[in-house]
């Protein structure tokens, strides 16, 4: 199956395209759906840093996703050329803190990189570049449909 | 996301039901809110059932948080039910299902939450 990719701008209102984007890749991947949740979250949690993050000092930036399914994991990469942020640099929430003194945030980022198998960051030029993989079973082995997503670009 | 709301005794089950991320968050924190309020009376237990919650993102989980706090300020028992598996494991790695009071299914979290002294 080749690789999909799609380019939002960024804008909070785009989340449901992409998590649309997601879900025709999980059925045309023929992935179980138990296991697309830590995907929609990686997404959504790495999409909404990057809107929060593209302050209108550098206007918004585009931000492009792939998926990919490659040796038995799915890859989702997704980058942007707003100002340079590794949002793998933020501070690990403290889980120990009572319900009083648990701070409002910071939980988003710490979660993708429980759910993931790998995490990383790249700066290249201009541009962010955050990407994820985490091993799936699929369903059907050699059910691939090909190349019959859409290809938005 | 859509949002049932029940009332038993003094105990307002709220049924979030579909997905809460980013962009349901809001008005489902202002649903909560106001159902601390109560309409009238306030309630004595509020009890969230997430048995048809799909999906969870730390957008939602801070709205869980802020609901948690808002009860405890205002003495109201607090509790979650029926979590599906997959917003399980986001409850017990963010640690929430340690700072909040997480019930196997609703008539668990009936049975044992206490009223607050309202």
């Amino acid at each position: 199956m080749n690789e999909w990719r799609r380019s939002v701008p960024s804008d909070a209102a785009q989340l449901p395209v992409l998590t649309q984007f997601l879900q025709e890749f999980w059925s045309a991947a023929s992935l179980p759906s138990a296991q697309a949740m830590s995907f929609e979250l990686a997404l959504e949690e790495i999409f909404m840093n990057v809107v929060m993050h593209s302050s209108s000092v550098t206007g918004a930036p585009h931000i492009e996703v792939s998926l990919v399914l490659a040796g038995g994991a799915v890859v989702l990469t997704i980058e942007d050329d707003g100002a340079e942020f590794d949002p793998l640099t933020l501070p690990q929430p403290n889980l120990e803190a009572s319900l009083g003194e648990r701070p409002i945030g910071g939980l988003g980022v710490f979660l993708v990189r429980q759910l993931m198998d790998t995490v990383s960051y790249q700066r290249l030029g201009a541009t962010n570049r955050l990407r994820m993989s985490k091993h799936v079973e699929r369903l059907r082995e050699g059910t691939s449909q090909g190349a019959t997503g859409p290809i938005a670009k | 996301m859509k949002v049932k709301f029940e009332t038993l005794d003094r105990t307002t089950l709220v049924v979030p039901e579909g997905r809460l991320d980013f962009g349901a968050a809001a008005e489902f924190q202002k649903q909560i809110e106001r159902a601390i309020a109560g309409e009238g009376a306030t309630p004595a237990v509020l009890i969230i059932d997430c048995a048809a919650l799909d999906y969870v993102s730390s957008a939602g989980l801070r709205v869980f948080l802020l609901a948690a706090r808002a009860a405890q300020r205002a003495g109201i028992g607090f509790a979650l039910c029926a979590l599906q598996p997959a917003v399980r494991e986001i409850f017990d790695l963010s640690g929430f299902s340690r700072i909040m009071t997480v019930h196997p299914d609703r008539s668990s979290a009936l049975a044992h939450t206490p009223p607050g002294p309202v």
